[in-house]
Formats: structure tokens, sequence, C-alpha cells
């Protein structure tokens, strides 16, 4: 039973309206880089753009959806009142107002310093304050969850927290030590100098400081991806989870190894040294352990599925599986390129191999493909599954046909797009630019390469269309009041957890580790900008004259 | 549900701590122990250096940098933007600055910093910050010219910052070149918007312009006179002037033509 449907609906539906937007931006800009005459082209409107994109969907997006879902989970598996509702309202406030202002002043042409911000180059302060607002309100959604799961677990001593409540924690236990580091540098450093209250920006700490960030923020936005694969896809599918312990396990290693773990993205950086990035790379090494575990467990849950749907042999089960479920499909379209953008980030933290995609489009691609690709596909498939809890509507067996094809589009429309884009970039095709002078023989043969990834980027906007539509559907839908679904049925466990560790039913051996962890990683490369303090470098304010 | 006994619990603890705590000693004895031996010994560096460098911790490393040559460098400029020269120009004194401009500056620059003279630079709508490069430069010699390296010779530090401050009334005040100039032709505008990849040059509005990344000092170009501006990038490609760090506007001057330069300046000067 889903009481706050409100709440959720409202997160979700700006999420995804924000995200439709930004999906006209991003075929703009593709189209921009591209051999063919793009519309409104020049340097200052293509940075806008990027910027507005980059903010909207990494942090609009993604921050909104989580907290959406979490509250809708939350409500869903524990079978109790969401604590705190007054408050999860008003963090949904916060998160509205800083999304206006951010783009306000995004759209204004005072901002254009790329979401990953890049001082000394300052923009407007407000676009840094509405982002720490929607930040705010998202730190308002982790207390709302600490306590929702420790008031259940009062009332439950000794049983095991619901799998997807356990994991949606372990989500915002990391999101509040992971927006630490985004929130120090942005209030410490970057505010002030935006303001003109500091002439002169320590790069070194900034950066450092945003690397904290930057990596365990993915596993922020892929979570909810996570969370489908364990509680939903098997249940989907027809199946059991074959492993619940396996789950538990991948959401604390995905907690303890996304952290301690950003300096890979500075392995170029002279600022720190080579231990402390060693020291990071290995523990980046250690995320694919849960990623590979995942992995497993998912394929063996759908491999129960399909033999217990009469699939024989080797692989006869996988054709046995129920693909024209929209959650199936999605899982196994997540998983392939999964594949591929997985591997792409096993190159991205190999020191050597680094160097050489370093600020290349290989880097843009492959974050589009992880991201875009693995988990916003989820995040639709996960939208299919519970708006029908939402609105009250079952869909139909037209709906659901729309609902497959949008998800094939976003498929191989993101196959198409992120693969020339990958291939360029290992050809040394430059990121963060503006525009290719095609009629350089050097870069030549780029053109027609980009083009097709342009035709990918129209495929995935025709897709963010159709399932903004599809939901749309949903709400319009008239049927029966006796199809209504009235709650939301989780993926049971093959076998059942009759008692528990208290180690996997709770944080705080976790946070404990954790803090070591950080401590051991991230001590000194922060303390040694304040031991021996750089001269700084000049700020340069995006929203002044020249 | 039935309880989980103590010592399962125990395990649990222990175990999740051993593998935590072998990762970071693992990790780090790779990173901080068994990669700096073994590329220290192949570089010759002693292993006491190879681990504290992996730390960053002693010259040669990321945290404490090795000290720059201590040969005399060729004057490019001795000017260095820290905090205290930032400062020092934002709370500097403007009517001292006038008084001394009016025995120095006045009877070529006149007051408003807007000679007729079309061979001296107007120094109306300049910042502070160009105006104090220029000025420090013309000191320390790392620019000359025959009136202004004696008049500035005797300043001291606080009478350059006060004279910027006099005439630099526009704090970071360029005007942007591209909206309303004269038309002297797509490829000038093509060279000011876009630069020429062919022949490696950024184009002007990089640094010159409206919200352009260039550095702080950058000077304003918009309403300067054209012949004053051609003389410079004449200047600047023959390496008779010479005070532009890295080269700057001596590499893209070098590559400009004399019809380039006389049509860039017409241009920038707006007439």
């Amino acid at each position: 039973m889903v009481r706050n449907r409100n709440l959720v609906l409202a997160h979700l539906w700006l999420a995804f309206a924000v995200f439709a937007l930004a999906a006209i931006l991003g075929v703009w800009q593709m189209w921009v880089r591209s051999p063919l005459h793009a519309p409104y082209a020049d340097p200052e409107n293509y940075f806008r753009s990027v910027t507005a994109h980059g903010t909207a969907m990494a942090y609009v997006l993604t921050t909104l959806f989580v907290m959406g879902y979490g509250y809708f989970v939350a409500e869903s598996s524990l079978e109790r009142r969401l604590p705190w509702q007054g408050a999860a309202w008003a963090g949904y406030m916060l998160a509205v107002v800083g999304t206006v202002m951010a783009v306000v002043t995004v759209l204004s042409g005072n901002a254009s310093v790329l979401y990953t911000f890049y001082p000394p180059l300052t923009g407007s302060p407000f676009y840094y304050i509405g982002l720490v607002l929607v930040v705010a309100g998202s730190w308002v959604w982790c207390a709302v969850m600490f306590v929702a799961m420790a008031q259940w677990k009062r009332e439950n001593p000794g049983v095991a927290v619901p799998l997807a409540m356990f994991a949606t924690v372990a989500n915002a236990v990391m999101w509040a030590w992971t927006t630490v580091g985004v929130a120090a540098e942005l209030l410490f450093q970057v505010i002030p100098a935006a303001f003109g209250w500091t002439e002169t920006i320590d790069v070194g700490m900034s950066r450092t400081l945003f690397s904290w960030t930057l990596h365990a923020i993915v596993y922020f936005w892929l979570f909810p991806a996570y969370i489908a694969f364990y509680t939903m896809a098997p249940a989907a599918a027809g199946g059991r989870l074959y492993s619940e312990t396996m789950g538990r396990l991948s959401f604390i290693l995905l907690l303890l190894y996304s952290l301690p773990v950003g300096l890979h993205h500075l392995f170029m950086d002279p600022e720190q040294s080579t231990g402390f990035k060693f020291l990071q790379s290995f523990l980046t090494a250690l995320v694919t352990v849960p990623t590979l575990l995942t992995v497993f467990t998912i394929s063996a849950s759908f491999e129960i599925a399909g033999r217990l749907n009469g699939g024989t042999g080797l692989f006869g089960w996988i054709a046995k599986l129920p693909w024209h479920r929209p959650m199936v499909l999605a899982t196994g379209l997540a998983f392939f390129m999964l594949w591929f953008g997985g591997g792409g980030g096993l190159i991205n933290m190999s020191y050597g191999m680094n160097a050489m995609v370093h600020n290349t489009s290989w880097v843009t691609a492959h974050f589009h493909l992880i991201f875009g690709g693995t988990v916003v596909i989820m995040y639709f498939a996960i939208a299919y599954e519970i708006w029908p809890v939402l609105v009250g509507r079952s869909p139909d067996a037209v709906n659901l046909a729309y609902q497959r094809r949008q998800l094939w589009l976003w498929a191989v429309g993101m196959m198409v797009m992120t693969l020339p884009w990958h291939w360029l970039g290992l050809n040394g095709q430059w990121r963060r630019v503006a525009h290719f002078d095609y009629s350089d023989p050097l870069i030549a043969w780029w053109g027609p390469w980009v083009v097709v990834s342009l035709i990918g980027g129209v495929m995935l906007l025709a897709s963010a269309f159709l399932f903004v539509w599809n939901l749309l559907r949903l709400h319009a839908r008239r049927v029966p009041a006796e199809v209504v679904p009235v709650g939301m049925r989780y993926a049971q466990p093959l076998y059942p957890i009759l008692r528990i560790p208290a180690a996997l039913n709770g944080f705080g051996l976790w946070n404990a580790l954790l803090l070591l962890l950080m401590v051991a990683a991230y001590a000194w490369p922060i303390a040694q900008f304040i031991a021996y303090p750089s001269p700084g470098t000049i700020v340069h304010h995006l929203d002044r004259a020249g | 549900m039935s309880d989980i006994p103590a010592s399962a619990e125990n395990r649990w603890r222990a175990w999740s701590i051993l593998a935590v705590i072998g990762a970071i000693i693992i990790g780090g004895g790779l990173g901080f122990l068994v990669v700096p031996l073994v590329q220290g010994a192949a570089g010759g560096v002693d292993a006491y250096t190879a681990i504290c460098r992996a730390f960053g911790i002693l010259p040669g490393s990321p945290a404490r940098p090795t000290p720059p040559s201590q040969a005399n460098p060729y004057p490019v400029t001795q000017v260095a933007w820290t905090e205290a020269t930032i400062n020092a120009i934002y709370g500097a004194d403007r009517s001292t600055g006038a008084a001394l401009a009016a025995q120095r500056c006045i009877a070529c620059h006149t007051v408003e910093g807007n000679t007729p003279d079309p061979t001296i630079p107007r120094n109306a709508g300049q910042s502070r910050f160009a105006i104090y490069k220029q000025l420090h430069d013309y000191r320390s010699g790392a620019r000359k010219n025959e009136t202004m390296t004696p008049l500035v010779a005797d300043l001291d530090d606080k009478a350059i910052v006060d004279l910027a401050a006099y005439y630099g009334r526009l704090v970071r005040g360029a005007i942007d070149p591209l909206r309303g100039g004269p038309f002297v032709g797509v490829e000038i505008e093509n060279l000011v918007a876009n630069g020429d990849i062919a022949r490696n040059l950024p184009p002007c509005v990089s640094c010159h312009g409206v919200k352009a990344g260039g550095p702080i000092e950058t000077p304003t170009l918009t309403s300067q006179y054209p012949q004053y501006i051609e003389a410079q990038l004449k200047a600047f490609a023959s390496g008779e002037r010479h005070n532009d760090i890295y080269h700057r506007m001596r590499s893209v001057a070098s590559k400009l033509t004399p019809s380039e330069m006389q049509l860039l300046a017409i241009y920038y000067s707006g007439k």
C-alpha cells in the first residue's frame, strides 16, 4: 500500500519533465558537433546547453528520481506510513526552488561552467546555490530514509529489513557521505569566489574535493537500477531471487568501494602523488566485485525463472523468459549495455590506458553508455513497474507494446550513439569543444561518424518522448476497479532469510569501516593543501565582463 | 525468527574488518612500497626518497614541487598575480593616482585618458589590471619605450597601483568586439570569432572579449586607435615587444599577414 502517492509522483514527474527537455538539448549538441549545420550554433550557446543538459540529467533527474523512488520503496516494502511527511515535502520544495535557480542562471548564460564546475572558472553564485538547495533537499530525504528504517527495526526486532529498503538506505548512507566533498567545495571555495569575496582559489583542493563526490555520485544514480535488478526483475521474470545475502553484500560493497576511489578521476592531475593514486585505483578495482556478484545473481535468478517456465539445456532457459514484460526486457538490455560500459570503465580506471583516453570523447561516450544506457533504462522500467501502483491503473496489451518499443528504441539508440563516439575518442577526438573544423584533412573522416551518433541521439529523443507519453497514457486509462493493483510485489528469495547477523541488517559497522577507508585514501591528499598552501589561481568570473 | 549466536555476529564483524584492512594494506603496500621501490631503483632514486615521493612529502612530488631554475630569466614580465597584488589594486587610492597623473601623464594621455594622438594608446576603458601590468613592465624593463621607461623608472609599487586605479575606471571592462564594429570582411570576423586552425591561431575573442577566458591583464581593444593596435601587433610579430607571458601575443602576431594586422586594428578600433 502506498499512501503518499502524490509525494512520489511529484518527484518523479519533475524528474522526467526535466529529463525530456534536457534530451532535446543533448540532440542539438550532437548536431552542433556534427558536420551538419545546426541552428543557433555558436560556442556560447553550446556551452550554455552543455551545462543545462549536464545539470538536468546528472543532478535533477537523478536526485529527484532516487528521492521519489526511495519514498515509494519505504512505504511499499516496509508497509507502514512514511515518517516525517512534512519534512519530505519541504525537501521537495527545496529541490524545486534549487532547480529553478540553477536552470534560470544557466539559461541566462551566466553559468556556462559545465555541471562539473571547473574552477577557477566561476559563474553566477545563484547557480551553485541552486544546486546546494537540491542537495539539501536530498539530505532531508536521507534523514527520512534513516528514520523510516530505524522505526521499522524497532517495531520488528531481529527481523531482516526488506532488501529493497536495506538497499535504499545503503544509498542514503552513501549519499550523505558523498555530498560532503562537493558541499565543501561549493560552500568554502566556489561560492565565496563566485560572489567575489575571494580573488584566488586553490584549484588542486577543489578538484580533489570534487573527486570525493565524483565517483560515488555515479553509484548514487546506479543504486535504483541495482535495486530493481534484485527486487523487481526476478519477480517480473516469474522466478525467485537466487540469493538475498548476495544482494546485501553487493550493496554493502558498493557503499564501501564507491567513495575512497575518486582520485582515479585525477590520474592526469599533478597535485596528487602516485601512491594515493595507486591505492585508490586498487580500491576502484574492488568495485567490480559487487558488479560481477550482481550479474551472477540476477542471471541465476533468471535461470530459475526460465527453467520454471520449461526451459532446458545450457541456454534454452533464456528463450523461455517472459521478454514481453518491460522489466525483464529492460534488465536484459541493461546487462547487454553493462558489458560495454563496464569494460570501458575498466579501461578508465587503469592508469596507463586512462592516459590514452584522457580528455577525449571516449570519456563522454563512456558515461553516456553506462549511465544513460544501463542506469536510465532501468529508471524507465521502474517507472513502468510502479506507475500502475501509483495511479491505480494497469497497462493493457497496447500500453505494454509501446513500453517495449520505447525500451528497444532507447537501447538501440544508445548503442548507435555511443559506439562511434567511443571510437572517435580512441582516435583522439577531444571533448568539451563547441565545434570541429572538418575541413582539416586530419579529422575530416570523423564527420560521418558524428552523424551516426547524431542519428542515435535522435532515436534517444524519440524514445524519451515516447516514455513520457507512455506514462501519461497510464494516467488517462480507464480500468475496471477489480484490476487496480493495490501494492507492490517484490521478488522473494529462493531461501528466505530466517535469521540475519546485525552486520547485514544495518550500517553501523560499515560506516566505521568506510571512515577508516576514507581516512586512508583522502586524509593526506586533502590535508596537503592545508600543510603546503598553494599560491592560488585567479578566479575567472564568467558572469562579469572580461 | 531465531536469534543469531553471538559468536556468529563476532565472526561477521571480525572478517569484515579484516577484509577492509587487508584491502588497505595490499593497495597501500603496492602503491607506497613495492611500486616506488621498483620504479625508484630503476630510476636511480633511493628507497627513502622514492617512498616519500609516493606519499607526496618530498620535493619532486606534487605537494612539494621542485624549485624552478635560479638562472636569471629574460625579463618577460615580473608581475605575479597573487592575492596580495590583486587586493592592493582593489584597495588603491585614486586621488593620489590623480595627483601623480597630473604631474606625469596628462600631457600625453590627458586627464580622461583619451589622447588625440593616435600613436599613443587610450587609457580610458582599460582595466586597472591591464594598466598595472604595463606600468610594472615598463619599470622592470620588460617593455621598453623611450618616453615611458624614464617616466616610470622611479615610481614605487604604491604609485603604480594608484595610477592604475586612476585610469582603470572600468574594472575588467572589455566591450564586446563582436557587437557593433565596422565591417572589414568575413575572413577577419572569422579570425576574431574562430581563429584559424590551419595556422594554429586561436580566436581573438577567446581572450579579448566579454566573458572571455583570457588572463586578467588582457587589455580592452575596443575603441583603441587602429594605428596603435597595428603598431603593437607589428612589434609583437618582430619580437621587439616581448612582455607577453608564454609568447601569447608574439606567437599570434607573427602568423598574421600585414593586411590582417591592419584590418584587425580597424575592426577593433570601431572606426
